[in-house]
C-alpha cells in the first residue's frame, strides 16, 4: 500500500531576495523517490527544509505525520541523511568512534550507538576498516560512512544528496546498489536528489522533477516517461524532406532531430516508412525505434519551461 | 551474517538489518554526547595538550615545595601570621596568577613583606585552552560536519554542546586542579580552621568557572568566525596577549590607571577576583610597578565597570557565536 511519506505545502524558501524554492506542494509516496534537477534547482535546500536544518519563509509540511515546524526533532530522529558536501568529518577519528557519536546524537545508548556503529559499517561494506582514521579514507569511503552515520539510528527515511559524487564508475554501482537494497531488502524510504538521471532512473520508481526552486513534474517514472512519446528514428541517404512530405501526407507525426527523422509510433509504422521510402527510391541507412527515457521527460520538460518564459 | 555477491561484483557484507527497538534518549544526553565525543577526542588528539598539562601539575608542585619549605620560617618571623593566612594568600595569588603573567609571592618577614616573583601560568593555560578551545566550531566549519550535527540536533544544542565541552575541558584543566591545591595545602600546611578557609574555597570554584566560561565566549567567539582552528588560535591568543601587554605599557605613562585596563579581557578578570572576593582596593602590576586603584571611591575605574566589562566580554562572544552559527551556517 503506498502512503505518503512527505506532505508539503506552499513550502518556501528565501535566501534574502534569492529564490530557494518556491510554492512547493507535493506529496511524496514511500518507496523510492527521486528529487531531480539541474544544479541550483533547490534539491538541497527542499532537503534542509525537511531537516529543520534552515526554517521554511513560508509554508509548511509534515514527514511522516510529523510536523517540519513544531516537531522537527521527531522528525530528524526518523530520517537519515546523506550530506551532499565531501566532508572529511573529524580526520584523527576512527570510522567506528564517528559512527557511534552520530548514533548517540540520535538518542541512542553507548552500547547500542557502538553496537550499531559497527553493524551498520559492516552493511555499507567498511567493516574490516572501521577501525582506520576517517583521515586516511578515500572518497568512495567516506561516502559509504556517510551511508553508514546516515543509516546507524535506524531511521524510516534516508535522504541522499548527490550520493555519487566523486565516486569512480565501480564505486558509483556500489553506492547505488548499496541504495536500492536499502529500498527493496531493508523497507526503507529511500530519497535520492541528484542530477544524474540515470542514478535516479536505476534506484527510485517516483521522480520529483525541480527547476529554479519549483516543481515541474512529478510522478510515477514509468508513467512519466510513458505519457512522452516513442519515436522511430530513420536515417536516409538522401531526399530526406521528400520522405518528411510523404509521410506527413500520409497524416504521421514527423519531425528531424540533427540527420534524424523522428516519426511518431503507431502500428504498423516501421512497415509503412520503409513502403514509402522504396515508392520515393529512397535509401534507408537506418530505423530503430527509441522509448522515451528519463533524460528525454527532463529535457523535454527545460525546453517546454524555457519556451514559456520567451 | 552473510556474505552476499551482487550482480555487479560488487562485495556488500550484508547482515539482518537489526530494527531499533529500544528507547531514545533525552535532549540532555545528546547535549552530553556532543561535549563529551569533543573532549575525548582533543585529549586523544594532541599531544602539546598533555604536555601542557603536565607543566602545568609541575608548576603545582613546585609551588607547594616552596610553600613547605618555607612555612616555618615564615611563621616564625612573623608572630601575627597563622597558617590560615598562608594558604589564604598563597592560594588566592595561584588562582589569580591564572589571568596575569607573572606571579608574586609575598612572605612576610619582621620588617615589612618581600616579594619573590614567578612566571605566571596564565600564558601556559592560555595557550592550552587556546590551542583546545579554537577547533570547537572552526574544524567543523573546515570539515563540513555541521550539515551532519544540525541534521540530527537543534542548533542551540550544538551551541550549547560546544561550550559545555569547553566547560568540562575548564573544570579539568582549571577547578579541578586548584581544588586538589586547597585541600593539599590544607593537608600540608596543617593546624588549618577549616571554616575560616572555606570562603577560599568557594573563590577558587567560583573565580576558576568565571575564568572558563570567559575564555569559553572569547574562544569560541573566534572559533566561529573562520573554518581554520589555527587562525582562530593564533588570532585569539595574539589579541588577549597583545591587549595585555599594550594596557600595561599604557598605564606606565601615566599616574593614574585609566578605563583603558577595560579593554585587556585578562586584567578585568583579575579586578573582578578581587571584586568578589570583597576588596575594594586592589594593587595593580604593571610594567610601572604596583599602583593602587580604590575600586569603591567614585573616582575614575570602580567596580561595577569592571563587572559589566566582564558580562559584556561574555555576551560578546556567545552573541558571535549564535550569529555565527544561526545565519551564516544557515545558508
Amino acid at each position: 500500500m503506498t502512503t505518503e511519506i512527505i506532505v508539503t505545502d506552499s513550502l518556501t524558501k528565501y535566501y534574502g531576495k534569492i529564490r530557494g524554492i518556491e510554492d512547493i506542494s507535493v506529496k511524496v509516496p514511500s518507496g523510492g523517490v527521486g528529487f531531480l534537477g539541474p544544479n541550483a534547482a533547490g534539491k538541497t535546500t527542499l532537503i534542509r527544509t525537511l531537516l529543520g536544518i534552515i526554517r521554511p519563509t513560508r509554508g509548511g509540511g509534515y514527514v511522516l505525520g510529523y510536523n517540519i515546524r513544531r516537531e522537527i526533532n521527531e522528525v530528524r530522529d526518523r530520517i537519515g541523511y546523506v550530506p551532499e558536501f565531501n566532508t572529511s568529518f573529524i580526520p584523527d577519528t576512527t570510522a567506528m568512534s564517528f559512527v557511534a557519536f552520530c548514533a548517540r546524537m540520535n538518542g541512542l545508548s553507548y552500547p547500542e550507538s557502538k553496537q550499531r556503529a559497527s553493524d551498520s559499517l559492516y552493511y555499507v561494506g567498511l567493516g574490516e576498516e572501521r577501525y582506520r582514521k576517517l583521515g586516511t579514507f578515500s572518497i568512495g569511503m567516506k561516502q559509504k560512512v556517510k551511508l553508514a552515520v546516515a543509516l546507524v539510528h535506524d531511521p524510516e527515511i534516508i535522504i541522499c544528496d548527490e550520493p555519487t559524487n566523486g565516486l569512480d564508475p565501480s564505486g558509483r554501482v556500489q553506492m547505488l546498489e548499496l541504495i536500492r537494497n536499502l529500498q527493496t531488502d531493508e523497507g526503507k524510504n529511500v530519497i535520492l536528489s541528484s542530477h544524474l538521471l540515470r542514478d535516479v532512473e536505476q534506484t527510485t520508481d517516483y521522480a520529483l522533477v525541480l527547476s529554479e526552486g519549483k516543481i515541474l513534474a512529478q510522478g510515477n517514472i514509468k508513467e512519466l516517461t510513458a505519457n512522452r512519446r516513442s519515436t522511430v528514428s530513420v536515417k536516409v541517404k538522401s531526399k530526406a524532406e521528400d520522405l518528411i512530405d510523404a509521410l506527413e501526407s500520409k497524416g504521421m507525426k514527423v519531425w528531424t532531430e540533427g540527420t534524424y527523422i523522428e516519426v511518431e509510433k503507431a502500428l504498423g509504422v516501421e512497415k509503412e516508412i520503409f513502403k514509402t521510402a522504396f515508392q520515393l527510391g529512397i535509401d534507408i541507412r537506418y530505423l530503430g525505434s527509441r522509448s522515451s527515457t528519463l533524460e528525454d521527460v527532463f529535457v523535454n520538460l527545460f525546453k517546454e519551461q524555457e519556451v514559456q518564459i520567451q | 551474517m552473510s556474505d552476499s555477491f551482487t550482480d555487479s561484483g560488487a562485495y556488500v557484507r550484508k547482515f539482518a538489518f537489526r530494527p531499533f527497538e529500544g528507547t531514545r534518549r533525552g535532549r540532555i544526553y545528546r547535549l552530553w554526547a556532543i561535549a563529551w565525543q569533543w573532549w575525548i577526542h582533543e585529549w586523544k588528539r594532541s599531544k602539546a595538550v598533555k604536555f601542557l598539562i603536565g607543566f602545568l601539575i609541575f608548576t603545582f608542585v613546585l609551588m607547594n615545595m616552596f610553600l613547605l619549605a618555607f612555612k616555618d620560617a615564615m611563621l616564625e618571623m612573623d608572630p601575627n601570621l597563622t597558617t590560615n593566612d598562608l594558604l589564604e594568600n598563597n592560594l588566592l595569588t595561584m588562582i589569580r596568577g591564572i589571568v596575569t603573567f607573572g606571579i608574586s609571592f609575598y612572605v612576610e618577614t619582621g620588617d615589612g613583606s618581600s616579594q619573590f616573583n614567578f612566571g605566571g601560568t596564565s600564558i601556559f593555560i592560555l595557550i592550552l585552552l587556546v590551542m583546545v578551545g579554537s577547533g570547537l566550531i572552526a574544524d567543523d566549519i573546515s570539515n563540513q560536519t555541521t550539515e551532519i550535527y544540525y541534521s540530527k540536533l537543534e542548533k542551540h544544542e550544538y551551541v550549547v554542546g560546544k561550550f559545555l565541552a569547553f566547560f568540562i575541558f575548564g573544570n579539568i584543566v582549571l577547578t579541578l586542579p586548584y581544588v586538589f591545591e586547597f585541600f593539599l595545602l590544607l593537608v600540608g600546611l596543617g593546624n588549618i580552621d577549616i571554616i575560616t578557609a572555606l570562603p577560599v574555597l568557594v573563590h577558587i570554584i567560583v573565580f576558576t568557572e568565571i575564568i572558563t566560561i570567559t575564555y569559553s565566549a572569547v574562544i569560541l567567539g573566534f572559533s566561529s568566525l573562520t573554518s581554520r582552528r589555527l587562525y582562530a588560535g593564533l588570532t585569539t591568543f595574539m589579541l588577549l596577549f597583545t591587549i595585555s601587554m599594550i594596557v600595561s605599557s599604557l598605564t606606565y605613562s601615566g599616574d593614574e590607571i585609566g578605563y583603558e585596563i577595560l579593554f585587556d579581557v585578562l586584567s578585568v578578570l583579575l579586578l573582578a577576583s578581587y571584586i568578589l572576593y570583597g576588596a575594594t582596593t586592589v594593587e595593580y602590576f604593571s610594567f610601572r610597578g604596583v599602583q593602587t586603584i580604590n575600586l569603591t571611591d567614585g573616582v575614575g575605574l570602580e567596580s561595577w565597570m569592571v563587572l559589566g566589562a566582564l558580562f559584556f566580554y561574555i555576551f560578546l562572544g556567545f552573541l558571535v557565536v549564535v550569529v555565527q552559527v544561526y545565519w551564516r551556517h544557515s545558508k
